[in-house]
């Protein structure tokens, strides 16, 4: 039952039942979990950059960010942190595609603090593929529910079927809430957002998004 | 029982320090291949690490701008993805998408150094990584035709499976070409080598120096020797990494391919880096679906 799992993310260490989510633990899901977790706590310890500013006929200028704007965007960042190490660790695949949905709203958040109109049209794009894809994705869970009559990893882990066209509309729905290529163009001008620790938090998620969803789609 | 705890403790130790001597010494070579190629004589071949031991012993000091204690933070973990990657791929050779995983830290890593340090070279250069990023888009379409081939992503399976079958770069070209230039990216003065432009001073390094530049120079050079061993051992397999004097013949081979064609090509500007990029990607992606399809 678990070969298709132990072949691609490495021993497996068990689930964790909870009610009727299950959790489990492979090697590369403990590690991805312990990564998250400690990206979460450096967000939470470290204190914003100052960004230096250089000006046409005057001193150079430091940017600050504030208290009031710091507190929001940790918030968001803490919360796309734990989501993204939950997301690590869950046996679910709708559970999967709400933790990718939150990370997508968390992401916006981190930034949509900022009072920075380049910023904020940036984000704006990146919210609106964001929200498109949550089509294709719940909709290629929705389907391989249909066809198969579960969402367990474990359990699809075991069956046999083809689930290509699921698959790949799952796979178009992570692609566009995560805002990698080729719709991270929308995103660049996030990054550029002065705040390092909670910017950090956004390219880490959907780094650490792609290989677990890489994983669950050769899994099941 | 703790005697065999110290000496497991001491060998790891050991081995750091061999991938590293190995990774600077190649990343010396690569320096200078490049150098007498365009007619430079260019730096010994010490050079790499004669730096990073310089580097370790300057002192110090935290720019106003930074954003603490991520900026310091980033140079150790680092240093503790490429261990990770030495120890958990070529030691106990382990599922190939955890060090995809550890691969992609890179990332944030050059994201981190970059933004944390407040500067806007660094920023520019940690931008500029991010936009990068779509060299690992090809890694993952790899990592997926690879698994269609052997049916498991472990390391050790996949070594097995040459051993029957023979090298897999004669069964998977274009997936030993697309993870060639991921390998390509990542060497200094490659075409792709966008996030340390001179343009930008020192790219995401600019403001970390001392110890810090030291460290990170210390993970580059362990990362040279992972990211080398991994195209040996997935793509050629046991006939090279079998024999620890075959499989550094291999890397020098590697590392000698890759300079002659930085030495040969210019640097790529962003928007044409990432095109190619996504061009490689697409092609993977379409060589993947077309192996899916075929059965």
């Amino acid at each position: 039952m678990f070969l298709n799992i132990t072949s691609v993310a490495g021993k497996f260490y068990g689930y964790i039942p909870f009610g009727d989510i299950v959790l489990y633990v492979t090697e590369f899901s403990a590690i991805s979990f312990v990564i998250a977790l400690f990206f979460t706590l450096v967000v939470y310890f470290t204190k914003p950059e100052k960004q230096l500013e250089s000006q046409i006929g005057g001193f150079d200028r430091l940017n600050y960010v504030s208290l009031e704007e710091l507190k929001i965007r940790r918030l968001m960042a803490i919360l796309c942190g734990i989501c993204t190490a939950f997301a690590m660790l869950t046996g679910d695949l709708f559970n999967y595609a709400l933790f990718l949905a939150v990370i997508g709203i968390a992401n916006i958040g981190i930034v949509s603090a900022v009072k920075k109109e380049w910023v904020l049209n940036a984000a704006y794009y990146y919210g609106i593929i964001a929200m498109i894809s949550t089509l294709p994705l719940f909709g290629g869970a929705a389907l391989i529910l249909a066809k198969t009559g579960t969402l367990s990893i474990l359990e699809l882990a075991g069956k046999h079927q083809d689930l290509l066209f699921q698959k790949m509309l799952y796979a178009a729905g992570m692609v566009g809430e995560t805002g990698v290529a080729p719709f991270y163009a929308a995103k660049a001008e996030m990054f550029r957002a002065p705040g390092a620790p909670y910017i950090l938090m956004i390219h880490l998620s959907s780094l650490l998004i792609v290989i677990r969803t890489a994983e669950i789609l050769l899994t099941i | 029982m703790e005697l065999y705890n110290l000496k497991y403790v001491i060998d790891a130790l050991a081995y750091s320090l061999y991938a590293f001597l190995v990774g600077g010494l190649l990343l010396g070579l690569h320096r200078k291949i490049v150098a007498r190629i365009q007619g430079r004589p260019g730096p010994p071949i010490l050079q790499y690490i004669l730096h990073t031991l310089k580097f370790y012993f300057k002192e110090i000091s935290f720019p106003i701008t930074a954003g603490n204690p991520l900026y310091f933070l980033i140079a150790l973990i680092s240093i503790t993805v490429w261990m990770s990657a030495l120890y958990l791929g070529v030691v106990f050779n382990t599922s190939l998408l955890i060090l995809m995983g550890l691969y992609v830290l890179q990332k944030i890593v050059e994201h981190g150094c970059g933004l944390s340090s407040g500067s806007p070279y660094g920023k520019l250069g940690g931008v500029r990584s991010v936009f990068s990023a779509a060299a690992e888009v090809p890694l993952f379409t790899v990592i997926g035709i690879i698994y269609l081939l052997t049916k498991s992503l472990i390391i050790e399976d996949i070594i097995r499976y040459q051993e029957i079958h023979g090298p897999i770069i004669f069964q998977l070209p274009f997936a030993a070409f697309a993870f060639f230039v991921l390998l390509l990216s990542k060497a200094p003065n490659s075409p792709f080598a966008i996030v340390k432009d001179k343009s930008i001073v020192s790219g995401y390094l600019t403001e970390h120096f001392g110890i810090l530049e030291s460290l990170i120079m210390i993970a580059d050079g362990i990362a040279w020797f992972v990211l080398l061993w991994i195209f040996l051992a997935v793509f050629i397999g046991p006939l090279v990494v079998s024999d620890p004097l075959m499989t550094l013949l291999g890397m020098v081979v590697l590392t000698s391919l890759i300079s002659l064609i930085c030495a040969l090509t210019p640097l790529l500007t962003p928007n044409h880096s990432v095109m190619i990029q996504i061009l490689i990607s697409a092609l993977a992606l379409l060589d993947l679906l077309l192996r899916i399809v075929m059965g």
